[in-house]
């Protein structure tokens, strides 16, 4: 009797811990949404940039730091998009998701990275970024490498769901497949447009579409845009047929807006994360409407 | 046996099957193969469309070797990367995290003491940040801090120490005290360019930084399943003595202070938060073993965003004293000087005093804000005309990039005895290399 009994613990407590979910917590949203992706019911998942904000200067919270302390996973960019990440880690002290240790998880690894400086940068080339440009999360090829990331880190902390994540892996593998055919039939249409971004965020996409973007509103990286710059700017748009200007939410659109009337070409704002317009409610979602929407104005 | 048991087998199944034959009809066998065909056709039909997509997707292999080739060749010429960068595996990346920050200020002022900067320009303060992961369970921070009026100070040197039981982290060394808002952040940190009447007078110019030992961790919120409401506690034992120019608590050293916080935050949604905090701290104001001094402080911070760029953030604390000493100054070689403040001076034993600041996001680049002070002094003279210092500053704020930021402010000051004084700082700070201050 007491065998059974104490049987009987043992199953109701081993089956409470399989049910519990894992903790996760991610720098963005968009990360936020691949591990919901891979992880179902298996993973918890929040986030600590709203999709509202600039990431490069997210204010963490006290919120934000109990979060991390009580991840048993957290996901992160691996560049230096996130400032703000180590002092957020530092003060959540969870030894288990520091640098290095086996619940941290930088989703750069194995990713494709563009405008990677050559030579010694410095500050007075503007708030420039040592390992290349961070953004590559919009990418519509980085979105099966960091599922594959995510579903491996997964897998390492929770063996016995192998199964279920590398279901939902080949499951999401399969929409991406069939979304980046989409996408490769709406590429053929951008090849060669010339686009303005506000900020030098959207290279990776850029890229993808074939088309060219080499001039910003802000004369250097997080710096604001100036009225000569803009005058400047203005007379690139007229003499070279730029197709739209191209920025995220997160930034004031006033100076876009009025170069986007004084230029007369149509003035996008694309998502940078999940969950900063309606229609970019999970990864394929943000790059189906950022795609679409530029192919949408070369079409027309 | 097994033989005759699988031959058994065999002619159970053979008869039942030339049984069905006998059963079927010709025209079930028609429909069979109609069903068959239609099922055949839709099969050659997907796999038409899969090995369109595989042609499709060849294509696209084919077009991205291409590209990654062009894209090789660019690399060498430095423009794109197409592997991620490799390590660089050097003794170099143990080198800790170094950033300096300088605040040089300008301040004209009516007052006529040459003290702190007046009616000049000065490198009020340039702080060197060191920093670095000691181990997984531990970091080391160090500010110090250069003047071209001080002497070079020792700000911070601190460890950080992590995974202590029930979740718990300590601070071991000198630094700033979680006591309040302003009091616990860098002068670079402020929104105004000096810090608040209340904590200068109490707490010293530049606030409190001492060493000694701090814990803190989180505890289990009754309001709130999830992390949106925090109740974070700190508790600390620090050196005995007083910021510059404070007057909280005497100035020995070895006469230990202790405090305590609780500092409750409520995430109400992405754009706006609210935080409450109560700081108890004990001190002593002269030499002997006795407690004569505890400050009980309240603080609140609101912000809201407008959106992405518009902020708003209202700030204020209060601090009541409990006392049963005036504040005695001592020389720096431990004498009591006969002109300073001495035992039988008279004082207040529930002095008090405020500050209320308000700051709002105009733009990416502008700040504009403005903030009320309200202090008793402990000491009483009797040439006061008033029963407190009081003032009022505006500010503007230019961000001119992440690493630079102006500051022109204007202050109105009244002291208690009887004074004026009205102020300009034109304050400039700049950030260079690694310069990463904790959480608040």
């Amino acid at each position: 009797m007491k065998i059974r009994i104490v049987l009987l613990i043992l199953a109701v407590v081993s089956s409470a811990s399989a049910e519990q979910p894992l903790r996760v917590v991610t720098t963005l949203t968009t990360f936020a949404s691949l591990v919901k992706e891979i992880g179902g019911e298996q993973v918890s998942v929040q986030s600590v940039a709203s999709p509202n904000f600039n990431p490069h200067f997210i204010e963490a919270k006290p919120s934000d730091v109990l979060r991390v302390k009580k991840a048993d996973l957290f996901v992160h960019g691996g560049l230096d998009l996130e400032a703000w990440r180590d002092p957020l880690v530092n003060a959540a002290g969870n030894v288990n998701v520091r640098s290095g240790a086996k619940g941290e998880l930088a989703l750069s690894n194995g990713i494709r990275l563009l405008q990677v400086p050559d030579r010694a940068v410095s500050r007075a080339e503007g708030d420039i970024h040592l390992f290349g440009n961070p953004h590559y999360y919009i990418d519509p090829r980085a979105g099966l490498v960091m599922a594959q990331s995510i579903a491996s880190k997964l897998i390492e902390l929770r063996p016995d769901s192998r199964e279920y994540f590398s279901t939902r892996l080949r499951e999401f593998e399969e929409r991406l497949g069939q979304a980046m055919i989409r996408w490769r039939a709406a590429a053929a249409k951008t090849t060669g447009i010339r686009l303005v971004g506000y900020h030098n965020e959207w290279v990776y996409l850029v890229d993808f579409l074939g088309a060219e973007m080499s001039q910003f509103l802000e004369p250097k990286p997080g710096i604001p845009p100036s009225p000569q710059h803009v005058e400047k700017l203005l007379r690139y748009i007229k003499e070279q047929g730029v197709t739209a200007i191209v920025q995220s939410s997160y930034f004031p659109d006033d100076v876009g807006r009025k170069l986007s009337a004084d230029g007369a070409v149509p003035l996008l704002l694309l998502c940078q994360n999940v969950g900063e317009a309606p229609e970019c409610s999970d990864f394929i979602g943000l790059v189906d409407f950022n795609i679409t929407s530029i192919a949408r104005l070369v079409s027309q | 046996m097994k033989k005759i048991f699988v031959h058994a087998l065999a002619m159970v199944a053979l008869t039942s099957v030339v049984k069905a034959e006998d059963g079927t009809s010709l025209s079930t066998l028609a429909s069979s193969i109609s069903e068959l065909r239609s099922v055949v056709a839709e099969l050659s039909k997907t796999v038409q469309q899969q090995q369109g997509e595989l042609s499709s997707l060849r294509a696209e292999n084919v077009a991205l070797k291409q590209k990654a080739e062009k894209a090789e060749v660019a690399s060498t010429a430095g423009s794109v990367q197409v592997a991620p960068p490799a390590p660089q595996r050097t003794l170099g990346q143990f080198n800790p995290d170094i950033g300096i920050v300088a605040d040089i200020t300008g301040l004209s002022s009516e007052s006529s003491e040459d003290e702190e900067g007046n009616d000049r320009i000065s490198a009020r303060e340039v702080e060197l940040v060191i920093g670095h992961d000691v181990d997984p369970y531990t970091r080391l921070d160090t500010t110090i801090t250069f003047s071209d009026f001080e002497d070079v100070t020792l700000e911070e040197a601190y460890i950080t120490r992590w995974g202590l039981p029930l979740d718990s982290s300590a601070r071991f060394g000198r630094f700033r005290p979680k006591v309040g808002i302003s009091s616990a952040v860098h002068r670079d940190q402020l929104d105004t360019a000096d810090q608040p009447l209340v904590i200068q007078r109490y707490f010293g110019v530049e606030g409190l930084y001492k060493s000694g030992l701090e814990l803190s961790g989180f505890v289990p919120s009754p309001f709130s399943s999830d992390e949106s409401v925090t109740h974070q506690l700190f508790a600390g034992v620090v050196e005995g003595g007083i910021g510059e120019e404070g007057t909280l608590f005497g100035e020995t050293r070895r006469r230990l202070s202790y405090y305590g916080r609780l500092r409750n935050f409520w995430e109400v949604s992405d754009y706006s938060d609210l935080s409450l905090g109560g700081t108890y701290m004990i001190g002593s104001s002269d030499e002997d073993s006795g407690y004569e001094v505890g400050v009980l402080g309240l603080d609140l911070v609101g912000q809201h965003h407008f959106n992405s760029t518009n902020k708003l953030k209202i700030q204020s604390e209060f601090y009541l004293q409990d006392r049963d000493a005036p504040y005695i100054e001592v020389s720096e070689h431990g004498e009591i000087e006969e002109s300073e403040p001495m035992a039988g001076s008279p004082y207040r034993s529930g002095p008090w005093g405020m500050y209320a600041l308000a700051d709002y996001r105009l733009s990416e680049s502008f700040a504009l804000g403005g903030r009320y002070d309200y202090v008793k002094l402990v000491n009483i003279s009797e040439d006061d005309t008033r029963s407190a210092d009081q003032g009022w500053s505006a500010y503007l704020t230019y961000y001119q990039s992440e690493f630079a930021r102006w500051r022109a402010q204007f202050e109105h000051l009244e002291f208690a005895s009887g004074d004026e004084d009205n102020r300009v700082f034109l304050q400039g700070t700049f950030a260079i290399g690694v310069h990463k201050h904790s959480l608040n």
